[in-house]
């Protein structure tokens, strides 16, 4: 009996920190289907000659859960009356999109590299990309730009995307992925004489679509959200992606940010959704020495 | 082709090596060699012609008074977010490691902050947070006065409290896994030895937790660097002084190109964290004796 009240209490307290959490994004959910002039009612505080006759004299930003009417306002002015969205989630893709191809093809490569490799030191190698992989963003950003300024593309996008394809965490990963595998499918294929490149092919990489759906994945959310390298790099706002550009709307247009917010988030929650399992494997697989 | 891998003949290229090389140049031309390049930097006194000044670099750095500030906060930020967020972590793992059937659910739910990017949720932590925001609005309603939470010390606390919510659901995963590893034999020991629920945390879930403890750590470090995104969404270039951080400093000095106090501060950066990582690897090691 008390097991059972002991279970129930641990439920309703998940369930309590669960709504608490994911608050935030419901409220965004909800209200990005208010119309626009609710929103400026509710998220701006003005005055106007009413407010000094009632006597009021603060006010404060009130936050609905439930809009008190719906519509598709929203989504209709930031999807076709202002493409200016569009063209910054456009953007947004051009960063995430190479980086994400090209980090899965050079980090699977080199992660079989790894395994292959037969020298006595190359475990020190690989030490090599553990530590860099371990440094703050903070600590990269000026090796970054200096490579960036010798090879003048500092106003481009590629000064962000390839030192993305080349960091060493898709090759740490995909070589911990390779570890888990089971030996025994490798020296079959060897003692019958496969080459290594229709072992890679072949055997390894089909094993591998869980360590490739957590790599796509934590690559992706990490350069959806880039911010840092966007203000060092990229000074032009017509060519910033959303994830800087999307703090700067409210000034503008405080009647369409939750539309914004909604249409921007929607990608990495989709691929959460699909991918929960190879997500939570990634994160444990990039912890394991 | 095949002739390169065979055995036989001595001249043969290690076929390990061909799969590892496009990443590894891609390693050390973005990552390692501007980071030498930035370590001469760091000692000599002009970027173009510069005479080697030894530690003159570092000396002024450390009399520098907005590096030294964003030096505090950023250590503060980690001393405050690390211990708070792995606690944290660390009990929602345990409640949802009783549950047992619906876990993935509910670890669903701590998950979505991490995916979601920083700039949607900036409207809405705005809206908590200003002056006249939810937030005040309803402490005023309470009889209460107003907190000014982005312009005071206080600011601090917002900010720890939009990085654990962000970040809560990478911790719980590791701890998840960590729990999962503990063998239950060594609870049923427990139980049948008469220990209490606080006995057995203390004496068989804490201990078997070490390494996970050690990992989340780590991680939870390097991930506290990346709060910055949301105090720049949030608050701009020139923050309140108690959330001014280390990339605050170092953005302004990316828009002079002070190359000088960049690389200096990059190299403090990559030592202290070095020296970080060694000392958990250290007590790990200690205590697996």
């Amino acid at each position: 009996m008390n097991r059972r009240f002991f279970d129930a209490a641990v439920t309703a307290t998940l369930v309590a920190m669960g709504v608490l959490f994911a608050a935030p994004l419901i409220v965004t959910l909800t209200n990005s289907f208010m119309p626009g002039n609710d929103i400026v009612a509710h998220y701006t505080t003005q005055f106007s000659v009413f407010d000094v006759i009632d006597g009021i004299k603060e006010k404060f930003i009130s936050i609905p859960v439930i809009p008190s009417r719906i519509t598709l306002s929203q989504y209709k002015d930031v999807l076709v009356s202002q493409p200016v969205f569009l063209m910054l989630l456009f953007n947004s893709l051009k960063i995430t999109l190479p980086v994400v191809l090209g980090n899965l093809m050079v980090s699977i490569l080199a992660a079989y590299g790894f395994s292959l490799w037969k020298w006595k030191h190359k475990e020190k190698v690989f030490m090599i990309y553990v530590i860099i992989m371990l440094m703050p963003l903070q600590a990269v950003l000026v090796p970054n730009y200096i490579v960036a300024d010798q090879m003048g593309i500092t106003g481009s996008y590629l000064a962000i995307i390839l030192p993305g394809i080349f960091s060493p965490f898709g090759t740490f990963l995909m070589r911990q992925n390779m570890k888990s595998m089971p030996k025994e499918y490798l020296e079959a294929a060897r003692v019958d004489g496969a080459s290594p490149l229709y072992i890679f092919l072949h055997i390894v990489l089909p094993q591998m679509k869980s360590g490739i759906a957590a790599l796509t994945m934590l690559v992706f959310i990490e350069y959806w959200n880039i911010v840092e390298q966007v203000i060092i790099f990229i000074k032009e706002y017509y060519k910033q992606p959303l994830s800087v550009f999307l703090s700067y709307l409210p000034s503008e247009n405080v009647g369409l940010v939750f539309a914004a917010s909604t249409i921007y988030m929607i990608l990495p929650i989709w691929f959460l959704t699909l991918g929960q399992k190879d997500l939570e494997k990634g994160i444990e697989m990039s912890g394991m020495k | 082709m095949n002739r390169l891998f065979t055995n036989a003949g001595k001249r043969k290229i290690d076929p390990g090596l061909l799969f590892l090389l496009p990443g590894f140049a891609g390693v050390l031309l973005f990552y390692l060699w501007p980071f030498l390049v930035s370590l001469w930097y760091a000692f000599t006194d002009n970027p173009i012609k510069g005479n080697f000044v030894g530690l003159a670099n570092f000396i002024e750095l450390l009399h520098n008074k907005p590096y030294l500030l964003g030096l505090k906060n950023t250590l503060m930020f980690i001393g405050m977010s690390v211990p708070l967020g792995m606690i944290l972590s660390l009990a929602v793992a345990m409640l949802i490691h009783r549950t047992g059937r619906r876990k993935e659910l509910f670890a669903l739910v701590f998950l979505i902050p991490l995916v979601i990017p920083s700039g949607s949720m900036v409207f809405f932590w705005k809206a908590l947070f200003l002056n006249d925001g939810y937030v005040n609005g309803v402490l005023v309603s309470l009889g209460l006065e107003g907190i000014n939470w982005f312009e005071t010390p206080m600011a601090m606390y917002v900010i720890l409290l939009i990085f654990i919510w962000k970040n809560l659901g990478y911790n719980m995963v590791l701890f998840l896994a960590g729990l999962h590893n503990i063998p239950k034999e060594y609870y049923e020991a427990a139980a049948v030895d008469g220990s209490s629920g606080v006995l057995t945390f203390f004496h068989v879930t804490l201990p078997g937790l070490v390494p996970m403890l050690v990992l989340t750590a780590i991680m939870s470090v390097i991930n506290s660097f990346k709060v910055f995104k949301e105090i720049y969404l949030i608050t701009g270039s020139y923050p309140h002084e108690s959330i001014y951080m280390l990339q605050h400093f170092m953005n302004n000095m990316f828009f002079s190109l002070n190359y000088q106090k960049l690389t200096t501060a990059t190299c403090i950066l990559v030592l202290l964290i070095t020296v970080l990582v060694q000392t958990l690897f250290r007590f790990e090691r200690r205590h697996d004796q």
